[in-house]
C-alpha cells in the first residue's frame, strides 16, 4: 500500500471515527448518569450511616456527613446484638448451599432423562412460580411446626431453599450438555451419581455461579420466614434486626441506615466479585 | 437420553418434595379453606369452622375493596412491566455497546437496587419521599417548586411506589439481556454494517428480533412478579392512602392477617392464582403462534 | 477414584449434618415444666426487659428468656402461634388487641389464681382498669404499663403568637390552631395523625358522650360524635392540619411546623432525646376538654399463654412484675408508666412535672371499648370514614351512614 493511499484512508476515516467517538462518549455519559442516579439512594444511605444522630434528623438534610462517626456501627454490634444477627444470616445462606445442590439435581433429572410423570412434575415446578406468597404463609408454618422445625435456622431457610425459577434455569443449562459426554462416562462404567458429581457439576460452573449469587441474595435478605419461624430473638436475621429498629417514631435514622448498610454492602461485594460469572451463566443457559 | 429407571426420580425428588410441600400443598390447603368461614377462633379450634361452599367467592365479587385492588394491580402491571422491559433492554444495549471496563464497573451500580433487601429500601425511600423533611422536596424547594405529596396524593402515590419497584426490578433483567446479547454472533452485526446499515437500524432489525426469547422470558417473569406486587406498597404506604396503592396481594394479606378472615383471604388467593395462570398461559400461546408461522 | 469420591460424599454429608444440628440446637427450649420462662415483649430490644427481670432470676433461680417482637409483626406472630398452638409463657398485649387475643383462646383465665396471688388483685390498679380489661367477665390479663394521651404544645411558639396558656377547650384549640397556621406557608397549628383511631373517640368523650351505647353496642349516631366529627373536619377545613400521611410528628414538633398535638409519653422521650435544646420551650397539659377532660387509657397488659405448662412460675413472674419496685424500676429503665396505683403515686415519680400531668390525666381516662377487633376493623373503619371526608371530600352524611352500617352489631359483649 502506498503512502498516498494510507493517508487518504486516514483522512477518509476521521469524520466517521469522530462521529463514533461522539456517540460512544454520549452513551458513556448517559450510562454514568443513569448508574449514579440508580445507586444514589443507597449511596446516600451509606453516607447517612456515618452521621451522628443530631445531624441525621437535621433539616435541611445534608448529603455528606459533616461530623462523621463510627458510633452507630459500634452501637449495632455492642448494644444491639447485630453480630448475632449477622451470624444467623450467614448460617441461613450456608444452608442454602443444599438448595443449590437439590436444584441442580432436579434440573439434571429434567434435562437428561425421560421418565413417567416428567411433564406433569415440570409443570408443577413452573406452577409454583405463580403462587402468591401470602397464601403459603400459614400452611407452611403448620408444616414446619409438624416437623418440629419452628424456631430453628433450618426451619427459617427451608421454605425458600428451592425455587422453581432455579430448577428451570438449571434445566435450561444442562440440556445444552452434550449427551455424548454423558454416554462416554457411562460406557466407562461410572455410576449415575458419580457422573453427576464429577462431570455434570464441573461443567455447570457458570449456572452454579448464577444460582449461588441469587441464592445468596435471597438468603441474605430473607425477612418473612425468619420473622415468622423464629420465636426466639437469638435466631433473628439481619432483616428482622433492622425492622426492630423501625419503631413508630424513628428518632435515629443514622442508626437505621447503619443497620441497612451492614445488610447491603456484603451482598454488593459478592455481586461485584462474581458478576462476570453471573452474566456468563445466563448466557450459556441458552437464553437467546 | 436414558430410558426410565429409578435414577431420575432420585435426582428430582429432594427439590420436588420441597416445592410440593411449600408451594403446591399450601395452594391446595387454601382451596379447601376458601370454602369455609375460618377466622382466628377457627384457627385455634377447628370445630369452630363451618363449610360455606362458594360463599366467600360470592362475597368477593360484591366487595368494592376487592375490585379496587384488582384495578390497582392491573394498572401497576400495565405500567410497570413495559417500563421494566424497555428500561432494562435499553440499559443492556447501551452497556454492551459501550463495552470495556467502564461498562463492567457501571454494571454493579445498576444491580445495586436488586440486591438490597426491601426493609432497607423502604427506609431510604421513605426518607427521600417524605413531604416535609425528605430530600426530594428539599431539592425541589431549592428551585422554587412547592412540596409534592409523593406518598399522600392518591395518584402520585401509585406512581411513587411503582417508581421504586421499577428501580428495583431492572437489575436482574439487565443482566439477563446482557447475557442474551452476548449470544448474538458478531458476524451478523458486522455483515449489516458492511451493507451500510447504521447502528440504530442494525439494532432494530437484527439484534432485537434475535433477542426475542429473552424479551419474552423477561416479560413473562416480570408480569408474574407484578401481578403479585406486594413489597413496595406495603412498606412505603401500607396500601394507602385510603387504598390507592393496595394491590391484590396486600388486600389478601390484610384480610388474612389484620382482619383474620382466613377463609375469605384464601378465596382471594385462589382468584389471584387463577389470574396469574391464565395470563401466563395466554402469553405462552401468543408466543407459540408468533414463532410457529 | 471410587474411594475419594465416597469420601467426598461422606464429608459433605457430615458437614451438612453438623450445620443442621447446630442450627437445630439453637431453638429455645419449649416448655418443659422446668425450663426458662419465655416472655414476648413488644418493641425494639429485649435488653431492657432482661435488665428488669434480672433481680427476679437472682432471687428465685427461675430463668427468663425474653423475645422482642417488632410492633408491626404482632399480627403474624399471633396467627402463627394460634395455628400451631405453641406460644410463649407470658406475653405483653396492647389493649387494642386484647379482645382479639382473648377470642382466639390464647389467654389463661386468671380468676382461680387471684386468691393465691394477691399482687394481681384488681384493687392494686387504678379504678376500673382491671375490670375494663376483663373479657366476657373473666380476668385474662393483668395491667402492666399504662399509657395515656395528653396535649403537647410548644409554649415558646404559642407565646410568640400571643397565647399564654394552653387551650382549655377543643373550641379554643381550634382557634389557636388557626392562628398558628397563619404563621406562613407550610406552617400548621395542630397535627392529627391519620393513623390515630382513638383521637376521635377522645373527642367524643370530651363532648360528654361515648361510642358505645348502654347495651355495649357500637353507636356512631350520637350528637356528641357528630360534634367530634365537626371538630375533626373543622380543623382540616381551617387549614390548620397537614394533609400528608407521612408527616413526621416528632420532627414536626421540634421544627415548629406543627406545634400542638395529642400524643403519649413516648413522644416526650423522643423529643428529649432528639432535641434537648428545646428543654423549657415545650410542655404538656391535659386534653382540652371543656367539661370533660377525659383521655385514653392505653398501655399494655400481661397475659399467660393458655396451655403453658409452667403456670405457677408464670404467675410468680407476673406478681413480680406487678410489684411496686419492678414497676418503678421499669419506668426508670424504659420510661413506660406504671399501672400499679401505689407505684404511680410514688413521690419519685411525682417529682417529674411531666409525670404529674400524666398521672393527673390517667385519673380521668377510659379504655377503648373492647370490641372484637379495634385495630383491624372498627378503629380502621372509623379512620377510613373520617379520612375519606377530610382528605378526598367524600360526602359527610353518606360516609357516616356507611360507617354506622358497617359497625352495626359490633359489641363488647
Amino acid at each position: 500500500m502506498s503512502n498516498t493511499d494510507a493517508r487518504a484512508r486516514r483522512r477518509a476515516r476521521p469524520p466517521e471515527v469522530r462521529r463514533r467517538r461522539a456517540i460512544s462518549f454520549s452513551i458513556g455519559l448517559v450510562l454514568l448518569v443513569g448508574a449514579l442516579s440508580t445507586a444514589f439512594p443507597l449511596l446516600w444511605m451509606v453516607a447517612g450511616s456515618f452521621k451522628p444522630q443530631r445531624e441525621a434528623i437535621d433539616f435541611p438534610p445534608t448529603l455528606l456527613p459533616q461530623e462523621p462517626t463510627l458510633a452507630n456501627y459500634l452501637r449495632l454490634f455492642t448494644e444491639l446484638d447485630f453480630g448475632r444477627y449477622l451470624g444467623n444470616t450467614v448460617i441461613v445462606v450456608l444452608i442454602g448451599v443444599f438448595g443449590l445442590l437439590f436444584m441442580a439435581m432436579a434440573g439434571y433429572g429434567f434435562a437428561k432423562f425421560r421418565f413417567r410423570g416428567k411433564g406433569a412434575l415440570f409443570f408443577l415446578v413452573l406452577a409454583t412460580l405463580m403462587i402468591p406468597v401470602q397464601v403459603t404463609m400459614i400452611p407452611t408454618y403448620l408444616i414446619l411446626n409438624g416437623m418440629k422445625l419452628t424456631n430453628t435456622l433450618v426451619g427459617v431457610a427451608l421454605p425458600t431453599l428451592v425455587s422453581g425459577f432455579g430448577v428451570f434455569l438449571f434445566r435450561q443449562f444442562m440440556s445444552t450438555i452434550p449427551d455424548e459426554v454423558l454416554e462416554a462416562a457411562r460406557v466407562d462404567g461410572a455410576g449415575e451419581v458419580r457422573t453427576f458429581f464429577q462431570i455434570v457439576l464441573p461443567m455447570s460452573k457458570p449456572i452454579l455461579a448464577v444460582q449461588a449469587v441469587l441464592a445468596f441474595i435471597t438468603g441474605w435478605n430473607s425477612f418473612l420466614w425468619p420473622l415468622i419461624v423464629a420465636s426466639d430473638q437469638k435466631l433473628y436475621t439481619l432483616s428482622v434486626g433492622l425492622s426492630l429498629l423501625n419503631q413508630q417514631l424513628a428518632v435515629d435514622p443514622a442508626l437505621q441506615m447503619a443497620a441497612a448498610s451492614v445488610m447491603v454492602v456484603p451482598v454488593l461485594l459478592v455481586f461485584v466479585v462474581f458478576q462476570r460469572y453471573v452474566v456468563q451463566g445466563f448466557a450459556l443457559s441458552g437464553l437467546k | 437420553m436414558r430410558r426410565a429407571t429409578l435414577v431420575p426420580y432420585l435426582f428430582v425428588t429432594p427439590a420436588m418434595l420441597l416445592l410440593l410441600a411449600f408451594g403446591v400443598l399450601p395452594i391446595g390447603v387454601a382451596a379447601v379453606v376458601s370454602t369455609t368461614d375460618m377466622n382466628i377462633s377457627g384457627l385455634a379450634n377447628w370445630s369452630n369452622v363451618e363449610f360455606i361452599g362458594i360463599g366467600n367467592y360470592v362475597a368477593l365479587a360484591g366487595d368494592p375493596d376487592f375490585w379496587r385492588a384488582l384495578g390497582n394491580t392491573g394498572l401497576f402491571v400495565a405500567v410497570g412491566v413495559p417500563a421494566i422491559v424497555i428500561l432494562s433492554l435499553a440499559v443492556a444495549l447501551l452497556l454492551e455497546r459501550s463495552g470495556g471496563r467502564l461498562a463492567r464497573a457501571l454494571r454493579s451500580f445498576y444491580f445495586v437496587p436488586a440486591v438490597t433487601g426491601i426493609v432497607a429500601i423502604s427506609l431510604v425511600w421513605g426518607y427521600l419521599y417524605n413531604t416535609q423533611f425528605g430530600l426530594f422536596n428539599y431539592l425541589l424547594s431549592l428551585v422554587g417548586i412547592g412540596q409534592v405529596q409523593w406518598l399522600s396524593d392518591p395518584w402520585l402515590a401509585k406512581f411513587s411506589v411503582a417508581l421504586v419497584a421499577i428501580w428495583r426490578g431492572t437489575g436482574l433483567n439487565i443482566i439477563i439481556f446482557l447475557a442474551a446479547l452476548q449470544g448474538i454472533p458478531r458476524e451478523y452485526r458486522e455483515a449489516a454494517a458492511l451493507d451500510g446499515a447504521g447502528e440504530w437500524r442494525t439494532t432494530r432489525s437484527i439484534v432485537l428480533p434475535l433477542l426475542g426469547f429473552a424479551i419474552f422470558f423477561v416479560t413473562v417473569t416480570t408480569t408474574i412478579a407484578w401481578l403479585q406486587f406486594f413489597d413496595e406498597p406495603f412498606v412505603l404506604t401500607d396500601g394507602g392512602p385510603l387504598g390507592a396503592t393496595t394491590s391484590m396481594s396486600i388486600f389478601l394479606y390484610k384480610e388474612g392477617f389484620r382482619l383474620n378472615q382466613f377463609g375469605y383471604a384464601s378465596a382471594g388467593s385462589l382468584v389471584l392464582f387463577a389470574i396469574i395462570a391464565i395470563i401466563t398461559v395466554v402469553q405462552l400461546r401468543l408466543r407459540r403462534r408468533d414463532v410457529e408461522y | 477414584m471410587k474411594r475419594s469420591f465416597t469420601r467426598t460424599l461422606a464429608a459433605v454429608a457430615a458437614v451438612g449434618l453438623a450445620a443442621g444440628l447446630a442450627a437445630c440446637s439453637t431453638g429455645g427450649g419449649d416448655g418443659e415444666a422446668d425450663g426458662p420462662l419465655t416472655v414476648w415483649v413488644m418493641g425494639d430490644s429485649s435488653a431492657n426487659f432482661e435488665q428488669l427481670v434480672a433481680p427476679f432470676t437472682e432471687e428465685t433461680g427461675q430463668e427468663v428468656e425474653v423475645v422482642a417482637i417488632p410492633w408491626d409483626s404482632i399480627d403474624e406472630r399471633l396467627t402463627t402461634a394460634v395455628a400451631s398452638g405453641s406460644g410463649p409463657d407470658l406475653m405483653q398485649i396492647g389493649l387494642s388487641k386484647l379482645r382479639t387475643f382473648a377470642d382466639a383462646g390464647t389467654l389463661l383465665s386468671l380468676d382461680d389464681h387471684l386468691a393465691d396471688h394477691p399482687g394481681l388483685a384488681a384493687d392494686n390498679f387504678p379504678d376500673g382498669v382491671a375490670e375494663a380489661t376483663q373479657v366476657g367477665g373473666a380476668t385474662v390479663s393483668v395491667p402492666w404499663v399504662s399509657d395515656t394521651r395528653v396535649l403537647f404544645y410548644r409554649s415558646d411558639i404559642l407565646e410568640e403568637n400571643g397565647i399564654d396558656a394552653p387551650p382549655a377547650s377543643w373550641d379554643e384549640l381550634r382557634e389557636v390552631a388557626a392562628t398558628l397556621a397563619e404563621r406562613g406557608e407550610g406552617q400548621y397549628g395542630y397535627y392529627i395523625p391519620q393513623w390515630d383511631s382513638p383521637l376521635p373517640v377522645i373527642m367524643t368523650w370530651d363532648f360528654g358522650g361515648d361510642i358505645i351505647d348502654a347495651d355495649g353496642n357500637v353507636d356512631f349516631d350520637t350528637p356528641e360524635f357528630a360534634d367530634a366529627v365537626d371538630l375533626y373536619t373543622g380543623l382540616y377545613a381551617d387549614g390548620s392540619v397537614p394533609t400528608n400521611s407521612d408527616f413526621d410528628q416528632t420532627q414536626g414538633f421540634i421544627s415548629g411546623i406543627a406545634p400542638m398535638l395529642v400524643s403519649g409519653p413516648y413522644l416526650a422521650r423522643s423529643i428529649a432525646d432528639a432535641a434537648p435544646e428545646l428543654d423549657g420551650k415545650w410542655n404538656v397539659a391535659m386534653v382540652p376538654g371543656a367539661d370533660e377532660k377525659t383521655s385514653l387509657f392505653a398501655g399494655s397488659n400481661m397475659g399467660i399463654w393458655h396451655n403453658t405448662d409452667q403456670v405457677d412460675a408464670s404467675l410468680d413472674l407476673l406478681e413480680y412484675l406487678s410489684s411496686v419496685e419492678a414497676q418503678l424500676s421499669w419506668f426508670e429503665i424504659n420510661g413506660e408508666l406504671p399501672a400499679v396505683s401505689a407505684a404511680l403515686e410514688d413521690s419519685s415519680l411525682q417529682s417529674d412535672p411531666l409525670v404529674a400531668v400524666y398521672s393527673q390525666q390517667l385519673a380521668d381516662s377510659k379504655v377503648l371499648p373492647l370490641v372484637p377487633n379495634w385495630d383491624g376493623q372498627t378503629g380502621s373503619d372509623l379512620l377510613a370514614a373520617l379520612n375519606a371526608i377530610v382528605l378526598t371530600g367524600a360526602d359527610r352524611a353518606a360516609t357516616l351512614a356507611e360507617l354506622s352500617a358497617k359497625t352495626e352489631g359490633t359489641s363488647i359483649g
